[in-house]
């Protein structure tokens, strides 16, 4: 079982990495797609990454994990990851299972990805004042 | 059904009771190739053929004496041998039962007797008549299956679990476990095969092996698939695809083989249960294994305890060295159409 | 209903069987009398329906009104033979009368009554001529029992329609998840919450985040009266989930003992944005979504 081109599709733009997974996957597939992009983040000195979601069937404890874990390794590696396209069901059945939405920020959707990226990492450019959300 | 097919084409009786036997025995040796669903047109079809056959030697060689002798179908070259066989197989099958099971079954196949007058002879009701008719046919199977593949049964648990399959009875297949016997049997797993494709015919039931990540997966849409035609919501389905992705993940992570049942309920109300079972070292501590937080494996340590969130009933039965079987089910929504 | 006027009617044919012919030639008869009798025939259906204790929700003059229009729809119908005019008619009284709780049996009841008082009459008219009277409720009663079905069937579909309409407005009224500007919604809860509506309103929220491209929802919880810890399970589930689908969740109308309620189980309440009223709350929700705004109107101007 490879993570090929049809299963996961990781795209650069600019300064972002968007990983769009195409179906469902399985736990191998989901460490596979870590490995990739976390090395994808390294290679490229990404800032932001997005990952979408909206194909997936199911977010369990882990996916959810891994999830959590690419954003914990891209923060290491100066990238702030995004998660886009939760489904309605999907969002309801993790919260059921018990996950919170921890310290990873989710998004509507690709575009509302791309401008939660373009507002933090802006205002985290050396030299740009630092915004306080109040 | 058979019978009724070969009465009506054949009027001399004698001839028409060897044809019975005919069909039966290329019924019963074709089981395991036909699909299930297909049996009882196969045993028509062949019905037609071996009556067709017939009147063809009949035509050749009036008033000729050794008629069942001939009767094969031309281009079938092996046929004989198969033939034969599959004779042998059903000849010892039929040893196995006892004199009166084995009485009423070919009074009522062969010589057509039903079973209101089977009743009145036995002292018995027309309904359990057929229901012990039922089980013999059930038994039948199973020494058939034995017979053809000369082989013994390698303990005492073989023979109930088999028949209990064969007779596609649940509650019987409940009360001798069947589902943890076929992990630890490699014969009856053998075996089960085409007595499984026939308790397949209901469509409100699925199996899914698990063993490796990708059998995850195939749980998960396959739970969803079946779970969809009771009625639940997307985002009930999605609850139940999600509980069964925790449980079938654990199979995988601690357990060689085991396997994920999911049956649609109708009684009390619409419902699906799953029953995972696996052959693995079992949990030694249930009470700690369902607790939050509690993990040996990489995750959030919300396997067990997740899935239990997420439905409605939920029961884990371990035994060390033995295994685990976790049974859940959930019920649909009042409002659900 | 196809017309066939070419045949002619042979009347030596006898009386047993039914043909077109026969229904063609002598329902204009038959309408004529029931036309000439309109009046007295009325009466005496009015007097049955009475009777019978049948639309008691009506007033008199309702009842003479609707009478009198069911009878010359009737007989019109009877005469054409088009029941498209008299579907239009049952329809219309539907949904007149099912307001007023006028159940099926009634309805069925009455035009059943009719075609027996319509029946009667007839039956003086031709009881003489036993021929006659034969073909003439042969061709009477098909048409007459083609009516009372359409009616029937029209008033059964018109109720259902209704109920549904009804169910419909129950359920959206129960959980009204309200657009009120661009990317923002608020979630009024009102009423008693269990487990089961809560479950439905959080269904109904996600839904609405993804159809609306919602940021910000505003969950105001003023008039639910009793939030047990099943139900503030539910609320911080709903919290949760909506920001997996990128919305902030503001909650107000937060009573002392609900906040009691949250702490009781556990909830970190410094993590939920909660503000006291719905006002509040929603300027609050103007400020998240306006955020983008001010902060590039200040620190991107550099």
């Amino acid at each position: 079982m490879n993570t090929g081109p049809a299963l996961v599709s990781i795209l650069r733009q600019g300064s972002y990495l968007i990983a769009s997974i195409h179906t469902a996957l399985d736990d191998s597939q989901l460490m596979r797609l870590q490995k990739d992009l976390v090395d994808q983040i390294g290679r490229h000195r990404s800032r932001g990454v997005i990952i979408d979601v909206a194909a997936l069937d199911v977010l369990d404890s882990f996916g959810s994990r891994t999830l959590r874990d690419i954003a914990e390794m891209a923060r290491l590696r100066g990238a702030l990851t995004v998660i886009v396209g939760i489904q309605p069901d999907v969002a309801f059945a993790m919260v059921s299972l018990g996950m919170g939405t921890g310290s990873v920020h989710a998004a509507l959707d690709l575009e509302e990805g791309l401008e939660y990226l373009d507002r933090q990492v802006r205002a985290r450019q050396p030299g740009s004042s630092v915004v306080v959300p109040r | 059904m058979v019978r009724r097919i070969v009465r009506s084409r054949v009027a001399d009786h004698p001839a028409a009771d060897d044809l019975v036997q005919e069909t039966l025995l290329r019924v019963l040796g074709a089981m395991g190739r036909v699909e299930p669903g297909m049996l009882e047109p196969y045993a028509i079809v062949t019905a037609r053929h071996v009556i067709a056959s017939m009147w063809k030697d009949q035509d050749r060689h009036r008033r000729n004496q050794h008629r069942m002798a001939d009767l094969r179908l031309p281009d079938a070259p092996d046929a004989d041998l198969l033939l034969g066989e599959d004779r042998a197989a059903v000849a010892q099958a039929l040893q196995h039962l006892s004199d009166r099971e084995r009485d009423t079954l070919l009074a009522h196949e062969l010589h057509g007797q039903d079973t209101r007058s089977l009743a009145d002879e036995l002292g018995s009701t027309a309904g359990a008549v057929a229901a012990q008719l039922n089980r013999t046919r059930a038994r039948l199977r199973v020494e058939y299956l034995l017979a053809v593949e000369r082989t013994e049964p390698f303990s005492d648990r073989c023979r109930p679990v088999l028949i209990a399959l064969s007779s596609g009875d649940r509650r019987r297949q409940r009360d001798v476990d069947a589902g943890r016997h076929l992990l630890e049997c490699e014969l009856c797993a053998r075996l089960s095969q085409p007595l499984l494709g026939r308790g397949q015919q209901h469509d409100d039931e699925v199996r899914i092996p698990i063993r490796a990540d990708a059998d995850v997966v195939l749980a998960r849409q396959g739970v969803r698939e079946l779970a969809a035609r009771a009625g639940f919501s997307p985002t009930d389905l999605t609850i139940i695809a999600t509980a069964v992705s925790e449980i079938s993940r654990n199979i995988v992570r601690f357990a060689t083989a085991g396997e994920i049942v999911v049956e649609l309920l109708e009684e009390p109300r619409p419902g699906v249960r799953i029953v995972a079972r696996d052959t693995g070292p079992g949990i030694p501590d249930v009470e700690q294994a369902l607790t939050d937080g509690f993990s040996t494996y990489r995750g959030l340590g919300l396997g067990l305890p997740g899935a239990r969130r997420l439905m409605d009933e939920f029961a884990v039965v371990s035994e060390v060295d033995r295994g685990t079987t976790v049974t859940m089910t959930k019920w649909r929504q009042e409002g659900s159409p | 209903m196809t017309e066939d006027h070419t045949v002619t009617d042979d009347e030596s044919s006898g009386f047993s069987t039914l043909d077109r012919q026969d229904e063609h030639q002598l329902l204009p008869e038959l309408v004529a009398h029931l036309r000439e009798h309109r009046t007295k025939l009325r009466q005496e259906w009015a007097t049955r329906i009475h009777d019978a204790h049948l639309l008691d929700a009506m007033t008199p003059q309702e009842m003479s009104t609707e009478t009198r229009s069911v009878y010359d729809n009737y007989v019109e119908v009877l005469e054409t033979g088009s029941v498209e005019a008299l579907q239009d008619y049952a329809r219309n009284l539907s949904e007149r009368i099912i307001p007023r709780g006028v159940e099926t049996h009634e309805v069925v009841g009455i035009v059943l009554l009719l075609r027996d008082v319509l029946a009667r009459s007839l039956f003086e008219k031709y009881q003489t001529d036993f021929r006659l009277l034969n073909r003439v409720l042969d061709a009477y009663e098909p048409a007459a029992n083609r009516i009372a079905n359409t009616v029937a069937v029209s008033f059964v579909d018109e109720r259902e329609r209704v109920i549904r309409q009804q169910q419909d407005a129950i359920r959206e009224l129960s959980t009204p998840v309200l657009p009120v500007r661009e990317r923002l919604l608020i979630l009024p809860i009102i009423g008693v919450l269990d487990s089961e509506r809560a479950r439905q309103l959080t269904e109904q929220l996600l839904t609405g985040i993804r159809t609306h491209r919602a940021k910000v929802v505003v969950i105001d919880i003023t008039g639910a009266p009793d939030v047990d810890e099943t139900v503030a399970n539910h609320l911080v589930q709903t919290v949760d989930a909506s920001r997996l689908m990128g919305a902030s969740v503001i909650i107000t109308g937060l009573s002392p003992e609900i906040a009691q309620t949250l702490v009781t189980i556990g909830v970190d309440l410094s993590k939920m944005n909660t503000i006291g009223d719905l006002q509040g709350g929603l300027e609050e929700a103007e400020r998240l979504l306006g955020y983008k705004v001010t902060r590039q109107d200040g620190p991107v101007g550099e």
